[in-house]
């Protein structure tokens, strides 16, 4: 059988449901299009998105494994590997010589034998460590940086939000 | 990271990704060549060949002819950087539909390729994907296989593209497995697994030497390269003999031979 975008996201799914990643549900958004998912993220523990739910789109392409997806959060999320409009911008979501952002060489790039629990898992420790070398939310990189204080406390009231609280 | 000499440009808008632009560019530019050109080819004769080039390119137009002394068809690829896998992949099992030993050995070679590949590190899950359809291709050749089922195959990116990623993992396997010995025609302070996942892994990165040697020796297959660009007034062939240097008595009379012009790689056919 040939190699298809829709037989492998079917796999992937069926194997983050069976053996999911702590922290982390994802599927797609509704079973009549795969190329659409939906993801739930906790903010890990010990870090200031501690307790913090965020949800979050995947939006694959017809050539996925070959190309990566693209990630947004759909919630609001002040990080510095986040834009502002809630894209998430990190090394693994590009193909090599494809990154905006210059990351450094060892960085882990989309290749099509990395997975949706790659990304995500990515993307969990992207929360524990934002990389302020390659900022996508320049204040947040600043803020981070300079003023660890102040970007707990907004980090805080995110995951508040988050909760709906 | 902050933003400098924004300024400068008042026609610069900070709100914009204009890498993405660049990107969308690019995804547009890869469609142009997906449609216009099959990712393998119909046979061509080098009189239609040398049309490809103007009738002042003199060099060129007198390698075309000395490639007809030796040569009688071509078969392009698509130019989208994986071509010299794809180029690889077809040129070799089109031979092995009339070598049932070879293929037999290459089977063997292929089917066991998927747990020494678990075995450095990569994810099953994933790897079995490729590997699977990687099989289902290679099995075509005893169908009994014919060349138009080959050439249907190499056209349909389902198959064709899942197997040039196959390739493409056998030769990070070698690489990797050889490291202490590859890691001194690496450019860049690069380790071979970094230079792998970004040079090997990714789809429509381009091949190298090293690539080449590193598939030939992953697979135990002699190729030949002939080499057409703007030295001398021959082409240079040049082969990649996987048993140099061992004490492998296999004969190294090369498989198949590709066509190097500057950047891609097509099939060449002996008369």
């Amino acid at each position: 059988m040939a190699g298809s975008a829709l037989k492998r996201l079917m796999a992937e799914y069926k194997q983050l449901t069976l053996n999911p990643p702590e922290g982390i549900i994802a599927g797609p958004v509704d079973e009549e299009n795969f190329f659409e998912w939906e993801a739930l993220i906790m903010g890990p523990a010990d870090t200031c998105f501690a307790g913090g739910v965020f949800p979050a789109r995947l939006s694959f392409p017809s050539d996925y494994p070959l190309s990566p997806p693209k990630m947004k959060f759909t919630c609001e999320i002040f990080h510095p590997n986040i834009y502002t409009d809630g894209r998430v911008c990190i090394s693994i979501l590009h193909a090599p010589g494809d990154d905006p952002m210059g990351y450094e060489t060892s960085a882990e790039r989309w290749s099509p034998v990395q997975s949706v629990e790659k990304i995500l898992l990515s993307v969990v420790s992207m929360l524990s460590e934002p990389n302020d070398e390659s900022a996508a939310n320049v204040d947040a990189a600043k803020t981070w940086r300079d003023d660890r204080k102040g970007f707990d406390e907004i980090a805080k009231v995110t995951v508040r939000k988050s909760l709906g609280l | 990271m902050e933003a400098n000499g924004e300024e400068t440009n008042p026609g610069f808008d900070p709100n914009k990704n204009y890498d993405e632009d660049t990107l969308a560019q690019q995804r547009e530019i890869e469609k142009e060549i997906a449609a216009a050109q099959s990712m393998v080819s119909q046979l061509y004769t080098f009189d239609e060949i040398v049309e490809e080039y103007s009738q002042e390119d003199a060099i060129y137009r007198q390698k075309v002819e000395d490639l007809k002394t030796r040569f009688k068809n071509l078969r392009k690829t698509r130019g989208d950087g994986n071509c010299f896998y794809r180029a690889f992949g077809f040129a070799y099992l089109e031979i092995l539909l009339s070598n049932a030993k070879e293929y037999k050995r290459f089977f063997d070679v292929a089917q066991k390729s998927k747990d020494e590949l678990i075995g450095l590190g990569f994810p099953q899950f994933t790897l079995e994907d490729f590997h699977d359809t990687f099989m289902d291709v290679v099995k075509m050749v005893e169908k009994p296989g014919t060349v138009d089922a080959l050439l249907n195959a190499f056209n349909d990116g389902g198959l064709s593209d899942y197997f040039v990623v196959y390739l493409r993992l056998l030769v990070s396997g070698h690489l990797q497995q050889n490291a202490d010995l590859y890691i001194y025609f690496i450019d860049g302070e690069r380790t071979v697994k970094e230079f792998c996942s970004q040079e090997v892994e990714p789809m429509g990165k381009e091949s190298d030497h090293i690539h080449i040697v590193s598939l030939t020796k992953a697979l135990q297959v002699p190729i030949c390269v002939e080499y057409m660009d703007r030295e001398g007034d021959k082409c240079n062939s040049f082969t990649f003999n996987p048993f140099e240097g061992s004490a492998d008595t296999t004969d190294p009379t090369p498989v198949f031979t590709l066509l190097y012009r500057p950047g891609h790689y097509d099939i060449l056919y002996p008369l």
